[in-house]
């Protein structure tokens, strides 16, 4: 399997080269586009091969963006809408990022639609212990996703749309309907109240 | 260097590349002096770095059985009606038959090599790229403009051989199966024809081009499974 990178969506203006190295994702690009194409002919063997290797990832952001209570429906309600939409997969950028497009908008919708809910807002404080810095961790990439969870939602939306799925805060501010200022001080809250989660 | 909280703020922004030059050298300054930030600065951006790279974490049943019965259920196929300027009325058919024969996907000789020579449609790297204005109708992403240069010939004799195969073979098939083969296969050449005759109109459209090229590949393989059931009776 060659593994390519997925450059274009995920490290949109961000310049600096060893950050931007390192947000590159890990992308099965090949064995994507060819299962994309028979799936598009209606290969449903292709398309449950996509489903199998993408399903985490959109999972998670279901859990992250969406009700936790209803994640099995939107999984599916999104892998659904995927396989309806396939035929207009340009294929100009990795279907992963495509794939993930389709995922966000489908989970901010379906929030407008059922009413966002009241999420929880406080959290328990971390206190700021002898642990390992982020930095140090080598497992930062597992702590983050479980950290991810426990952050205030409006941190969480902006940190998992920002750092994890590459939206810029203007984009960030259309979707969630608040001002890209908002946006960029959730962004900073959430990586604090990361960083003190990580090193609790 | 005293810590100062003003600094700590503008880290986020930092790491974004989001200051502008002034900001940018007092913070540097500040930085290079100040342990406590050069600390906070080293774990954001590790916490940058490594936030894509999230693996997820799948749901807790297996979600395919439930989504693989309503995909049967669900638009294989959708094209654009007659009438270009109503992109949202569409043809809508679900072919879970004809889906699931497509599963048999065995190489038989006539038709393989045109499948195997065709371009995947997703990336329909046959088609002439041009500098034609993007196409209006279809309610879809921007993409490129495109126009057709599809050899037909290969396909149509591939297409006949296996046409004379089905003919000469039907009566050993069940009736249900032809019923399935021949309305499949009248739904696939609507939804060709539909196709050509739009994209007369509107020749740079590539929504269209890739549809014509999905639903030839469709028939092709629909022809293919039906061909091989009749050898193996």
């Amino acid at each position: 399997m060659r593994i390519e990178f997925d450059v274009q969506a995920r490290c949109r203006d961000r310049p600096e080269g060893g950050i931007l190295q390192a947000k590159l994702a890990v992308m099965p690009s090949d064995e994507d586009a060819r299962d994309v194409a028979r799936a598009a002919d209606g290969d449903q063997a292709a398309f449950e091969r996509l489903y199998r290797r993408h399903v985490g990832r959109v999972a998670s952001l279901a859990r992250w963006l969406g009700d936790s209570a209803d994640v099995d429906d939107a999984v599916q309600e999104i892998f659904l809408r995927v396989w309806q939409k396939l035929h207009t997969f340009a294929g100009q950028a990795a279907f992963s990022t495509w794939l993930h497009r389709v995922a966000v908008n489908l989970l901010v919708r379906r929030r407008e639609r059922i009413g966002i809910r009241q999420r929880r807002e406080s959290r328990e404080e971390a206190p700021l212990l002898a642990a390992p810095a982020p930095r140090e961790r080598p497992d930062l990439r597992i702590a983050i996703e479980r950290a991810v969870e426990r952050l205030p939602a409006g941190a969480r939306d902006v940190f998992v749309l920002h750092d994890m799925e590459g939206y810029k805060h203007e984009e960030i501010g259309r979707m969630l309907g608040v001002d890209p200022g908002t946006s960029r001080s959730q962004l900073h809250r959430a990586r604090l109240l990361l960083r003190e989660q990580l090193t609790a | 260097m005293p810590h100062r909280d003003e600094f700590t703020d503008q880290l986020s922004a930092y790491v974004d590349h989001e200051l502008g030059p002034a900001e940018r050298g007092r913070l540097e300054e500040h930085v290079g002096g100040c342990a406590e930030c050069r600390a906070v600065l080293a774990d954001l951006r590790a916490i940058v770095a490594a936030a894509p790279l999230y693996e997820g974490t799948p749901p807790a049943t297996d979600l395919w059985p439930a989504l693989a019965a309503r995909l049967g259920e669900a638009q294989v196929v959708a094209l654009p009606t007659r009438t270009a300027a109503t992109p949202r009325g569409v043809r809508r058919f679900s072919l879970p038959e004809l889906v699931a024969a497509s599963l048999v996907t065995a190489a038989l000789g006539a038709g393989g090599a045109w499948l195997a020579l065709r371009p995947e449609p997703a990336a329909s790297p046959t088609l002439v790229t041009t500098t034609a204005p993007a196409p209006s109708a279809p309610s879809f992403e921007p993409e490129r403009a495109l126009t057709v240069s599809i050899p037909d010939a290969d396909y149509d004799a591939a297409v006949a051989d296996l046409e004379q195969v089905l003919v000469a073979g039907r009566s050993r098939l069940d009736t249900a199966t032809v019923r399935v083969i021949d309305e499949s296969l009248a739904r696939i050449d609507t939804a060709i024809e539909d196709a050509r005759s739009a994209i007369q109109r509107d020749p740079a459209n590539a929504y269209l081009t890739r549809q014509i090229t999905a639903n030839m590949r469709r028939k092709l393989n629909l022809l293919r499974t039906a061909a091989r059931a009749i050898a193996e009776l």
